[in-house]
């Protein structure tokens, strides 16, 4: 079997385990939409109250919000368990991949689901609609191939940025921490157009932990804004290049990792 | 009195452990504050004046949003929800300590603890980095400590609240998100509530969680000051006072439910 279809019958198992407990789904559904709702509520009566944020208008806000939660939501679905790689191997759970006849990654990879991340798309989903209607754009195909590219992009730089920090656990033994604190960071750059803050943390956030192209940097090529960064215009359409090289850094990083546990497991 | 203590330092030592945790948590302080601070001094630059106060008290409201958390959010609710989840809570129940009793003395060495290691540094922090302004006279000061433990008193019980829920419920994991991000909106913490909506304004008047972040911070910057601060320190005072006493009453009904599960 190959690895893809591997890994999409494990999805599909997953799911089934997970619709075992629909009383659950429904308030987790319910509540990540009403935490996503206060969000940007928040945001919403700060903007509103000074007009702008930094020369971002309210619904310009929503969108960069929404072009983040659309690619954290695929994250949050499908890899939101990589953040728990120090239980797999605390518990030992991490051996059972290793004995089996397949690529661990994959079977790492296809272990879980986390619904929620249907409640991040329904919001992501209605929010761009509404800031699309609102700011009254018209995009060309070419916009619509980048908005769809940024989202994978998206996806792909939170998994991988995730399960770097979480492979900190095969040498500590822990990494959650670390990884809050890299969604913490992540966090501020999603509520807040990142051209706020001060110089240093924007270069951290655009060359160490890009966070930044999950939503800053291709909003301000979809929404014709380059101007803002001025020679750094392409910085706008790197989202794809910038996941690319990490999903090559991540699989060295996994690599280097999978040789350390077997040697210490003995 | 003498158990109280003797719980509220085990909860110390437990906390103490983890050092790492330490600089962890500091510097995950220092971020918070760093973002609010950028926030506020990009809306003021832009409209100065709008928010009816300095750049410096704005930033103070900001700092302390952030800090205070740490020291406030103790979390007797995941405590709760383990030992229920885990079935622990029996061995919880035979102590020689009310329950109500026992998770505030937990809940007090915790804050104690935090207070105790973090809350110099992260007022240095806030100072020196981002312009926090120091109470101005004792009198100041001391308004601000009364406020900040009846702040203490409040959170401690909703979260409390929370808890008992688990015992219905098994989980709050589900809920826990939103439950959150209301408690943040409708106390202030991130966005002070003279700039919210009217209509938000008069909802959140009524609920409890202003008595968690807005009412301190208020008097700290002194927004809230002469006989409006005292007025703020009953009406805390007085959602203490209500929540202990729906708190007890709710843990009692839910307490004889879990007795007969457990039969």
């Amino acid at each position: 079997m190959s690895a893809m279809a591997l890994y999409f019958r494990l999805i599909r198992v997953a799911i089934q385990a997970r619709m075992q407990y629909r009383a659950d789904f429904l308030t987790g559904i319910i509540g990540v939409i009403v935490m996503n709702v206060t969000t940007v509520t928040l945001i919403g009566i700060l903007v509103t109250r000074f007009s702008h944020l930094n020369g971002w208008s309210l619904w310009e806000v929503v969108f960069l919000y929404c072009l983040w939660l659309l690619g954290h939501s695929l994250f949050s679905l499908f890899f939101w368990h990589v953040r728990a790689l120090e239980d797999y191997l605390v518990e030992g759970t991490f051996d059972q991949f290793l004995i089996r006849p397949a690529s661990p990654f994959i079977l790492f990879l296809g272990r879980e689901v986390q619904y929620l991340g249907v409640a991040d798309a329904i919001f992501g989903i209605s929010g761009l609609s509404l800031a699309y209607s609102n700011l009254d754009l018209h995009w060309n195909a070419t916009k619509w191939l980048f908005f769809g590219a940024a989202i994978i992009a998206g996806t792909l730089i939170e998994s991988t940025l995730s399960l770097m920090i979480a492979c900190i656990s095969f040498w500590t033994g822990r990494s959650r921490r670390a990884n809050n604190l890299m969604m913490q960071i992540n966090t501020m750059v999603q509520y807040y157009p990142m051209d706020i803050f001060g110089y240093v943390f924007r270069v951290i956030v655009t060359g160490f932990i890009p966070v930044a192209f999950m939503n800053y940097y291709p909003a301000l090529m979809l929404l014709d804004k380059l101007d803002r960064v001025g020679s750094l215009w392409w910085l706008a359409y790197m989202s794809p290049v910038v996941a690319f090289l990490l999903v090559g850094i991540t699989s060295v990083v996994w690599r280097l990792a999978l040789r350390r546990y077997s040697s210490s497991g003995g | 009195m003498k158990i109280f203590w003797a719980f509220a330092r085990q909860a110390f030592h437990n906390s103490a452990v983890y050092r790492f945790e330490f600089w962890l948590r500091l510097f995950s302080i220092y971020l918070l504050m760093y973002c609010i601070y950028w926030v506020w001094k990009t809306l003021y630059t832009q409209t100065p004046g709008a928010f009816g106060v300095s750049l410096e008290q704005m930033v103070t409201y900001g700092i302390l949003g952030m800090a205070l958390e740490i020291f406030l959010d103790v979390g007797p609710e995941w405590y709760i929800a383990t030992q229920v989840r885990t079935g622990a809570i029996d061995t919880d129940l035979m102590k020689p300590l009310d329950f109500h009793v026992h998770m505030l003395a937990r809940s007090t060495g915790e804050m104690m603890f935090s207070l105790g290691i973090l809350a110099f540094p992260s007022f240095a922090i806030g100072h020196y980095l981002f312009g926090l302004s120091l109470p101005g006279d004792v009198l100041h000061g001391l308004t601000f400590a009364v406020s900040l433990i009846l702040s203490f008193f409040v959170f401690f019980h909703i979260g409390f609240l929370l808890g008992t829920l688990t015992v219905i419920t098994l989980d709050i994991r589900s809920i826990a998100w939103a439950y959150y991000s209301l408690v943040a909106f409708f106390s202030g913490q991130i966005v002070p509530l003279w700039l919210f909506p009217e209509v938000l304004r008069k909802i959140s008047s009524f609920l409890p969680f202003q008595a968690v972040y807005y009412i301190p911070i208020s008097i700290y910057i002194k927004t809230l000051s002469g006989s409006a601060a005292l007025k703020a320190l009953g009406l805390q005072a007085f959602w203490a006072v209500a929540l202990v006493f729906f708190a007890r009453w709710a843990w009692d009904r839910v307490h004889t439910r879990l007795t007969v599960q457990g039969g």
